[in-house]
């Protein structure tokens, strides 16, 4: 039994000490921040690497999330006799829930994990060390644009991710199932309000500072191997999404 | 495609700044170099009772070193016995337990963080796989240090940039990208980069190390030539003796964290100590034992001995 607690204490010491490091690293990131706009090249280059690079799937994503929410939601408002307020609902549910995490999700996929195992090979192969030597702070030159790169991304992919999300369904509910289309964008229109989308804006944005920090810190701090690589890579992807949904329902519970 | 028919490893393309010897000639001619330059008695780096440990076990115990301006020194030693440590210590990546680390006769471990860098900005250091950033073409590589911490025109940097190239036969592959060097020509892009911005102190971790013999007889008499041509105090950690003996003017050897012998190369190969003896000569088996620590070998096959 006290072997079991040991256990259990020396494991919530663990999980403190990580967090304790992280919040070191974030401070120490915030701090440089101001910098990272001075040279603002790296970073466009970042947003290109984590933003532009992801466009495909976000697309791909948001255009079938869309249509599944389309068949859905129809399924769903008939049984009220209520499908011409589909728009509505579909626009309030991407808007405030599905488009910023599934895009934080897709995001932790797609940009995270390429950021970490980025970093984590650059620790790996001494290039990190390398920068030191040369003077360059690696934290300065290589993290903080990445970071920022990320965290300015991610409200954007949510946007588009939510645009051709609602074309998406539009796209079933209208033309596949026969929803009026004037019902379906009036009803929209008077419903959502912009407070519905500065959520899903804030969300976008949280979620991306959250995504983003959690690569970059991960791939930062990776053991110089191969396998320390994978780890980093890995434990990316399950901090992000369990992070994001946290988040979540934090926001959420902050923001109704 | 006139890149492929440039003879990039042979001695021809080295450069005129700095002339080409074939190895062979190397100490004959950096003797009489050495001395007008080399003002060894001057120590531009210096460690004194050096106490350095890693998880409670000790690496350094009591390490005294000085390295002397101008010249080339070597730090030997069979593995694990705290080579790359030395380096870390000299960079500032790490500090000592006690004892003290001098680097041009300043306290490294006293230095705040703007004045390391300006420190690390007067040295140069060869990494053992050059560590080359990845992303970047080799002309930008080279470049990378002038970017950061210079403003000069971009005429300028390629200037310089070309030259330090040419120094080390690669003005050719200033558009090729890190993945598409073989490693001998990964390390001498990045001795290009460590010379880039002019450094009084160069550092190479293992620089002779999975070399083919063209590459390691090419990277060998640039050490020399560039610590004779650049006036440069150069630090070579490595274990290949023969090599590093043809172009060292004094070498360290170290064994567990400790100096077990310092002399120039000559005097080395006739040293007393066995241990030094062994290392000099390769011998598989002496003081440092070919067998990790292990039971009674008759006992072990015969199976006498329990399974730890």
């Amino acid at each position: 039994m006290s072997g079991l607690g040991g256990e259990l204490l020396a494991s919530l010491r663990a999980a403190l000490e990580r967090l304790g490091a992280m919040a070191r690293f974030s401070g120490r990131l915030l701090m440089l921040t101001p910098s990272g706009f001075l040279r603002f090249r790296l970073v466009v280059e970042q947003i290109y690497n984590a933003g532009a690079l992801s466009l495909v799937i976000i697309m791909t994503c948001g255009l079938f999330v869309g249509m599944v929410l389309g068949l859905q939601g129809f399924d769903l408002l008939q049984r009220f006799g209520s499908e011409d307020s589909l728009g509505t609902a579909a626009a309030l549910s991407l808007l405030k829930e599905l488009g910023p995490v599934v895009t934080a999700l897709l995001f932790a996929g797609r940009a995270g994990t390429a950021l970490a195992s980025e970093i984590g090979l650059m620790r790996a192969t001494d290039q990190l060390s390398a920068l030191e030597i040369m003077a360059v702070d690696p934290m300065q030159r290589i993290v903080l644009p990445r970071f920022l790169g990320g965290l300015l991304s991610m409200p954007l992919l949510t946007a588009i991710f939510i645009a051709i999300g609602l074309f998406g369904v539009q796209l079933v509910g209208v033309q596949f199932l026969g929803v009026d289309q004037g019902q379906f964008w009036s009803q929209m229109r008077g419903a959502v309000e912009l407070g519905d989308v500065r959520e899903g804006l804030v969300k976008g944005l949280v979620f991306g500072a959250a995504c983003s920090l959690i690569a970059v810190h991960e791939g930062y701090n990776a053991a110089p191997t191969a396998e320390g690589v994978g780890l980093a890579t890995t434990r990316t992807v399950v901090i992000s999404a369990v992070t994001t949904l946290v988040l979540d329902y934090i926001l959420t519970a902050l923001m109704l | 495609m006139d890149r492929s028919q440039q003879p990039e490893n042979t001695l021809e393309t080295v450069p005129d700044p700095l002339p080409a010897h074939s190895t062979a000639t190397v100490n004959e001619a950096h003797r009489t170099h050495a001395g007008a330059d080399a003002d060894t008695s001057r120590a531009a780096v210096r460690l004194r009772d050096v106490h350095y440990r890693v998880d409670g076990r000790p690496v350094l115990r009591g390490l005294d070193i000085d390295i002397g301006a101008g010249a080339i020194t070597a730090i030997m030693g069979p593995s694990g016995t705290g080579k790359t440590t030395v380096l870390r210590l000299i960079t500032g990546q790490i500090f000592a337990d006690s004892g003290v680390v001098e680097v041009e006769g300043r306290d490294v471990a006293q230095l705040d963080r703007d004045a390391l860098y300006a420190m690390r900005r007067r040295m140069g250091m060869l990494f053992q796989n050059g560590a080359l950033l990845t992303d970047l073409n080799v002309f930008e590589n080279v470049a990378f240090p002038l970017r950061e911490h210079t403003r000069l025109p971009d005429r300028l940097i390629r200037t310089i940039v070309l030259t330090k190239l040419h120094a080390v036969g690669l003005r050719g592959a200033v558009d090729l990208l890190p993945q598409q060097l073989s490693g001998g020509m990964a390390r001498r892009v990045a001795l290009a980069r460590a010379i880039v911005m002019d450094p009084q102190i160069l550092i190479y971790d293992e620089p002779f190390a999975g070399l083919d013999p063209i590459s390691m007889g090419v990277v060998m008499r640039l050490i020399r030539s560039l610590n004779d041509a650049l006036g440069v105090t150069s630090i070579v950690v490595t274990h290949d003796v023969q090599e590093v003996s043809q172009i060292a003017d004094a070498c360290y050897i170290l064994s567990e964290g400790r100096v077990a012998a310092f002399g120039s190369p000559v005097e080395l190969a006739a040293h007393p100590s066995p241990m030094v003896h062994q290392f000099v000569a390769g011998l598989a088996d002496g003081p440092v034992p070919f067998h990790y620590p292990a039971t009674d070998y008759r006992a072990d096959l015969l199976g006498l001995t329990t399974p730890a």
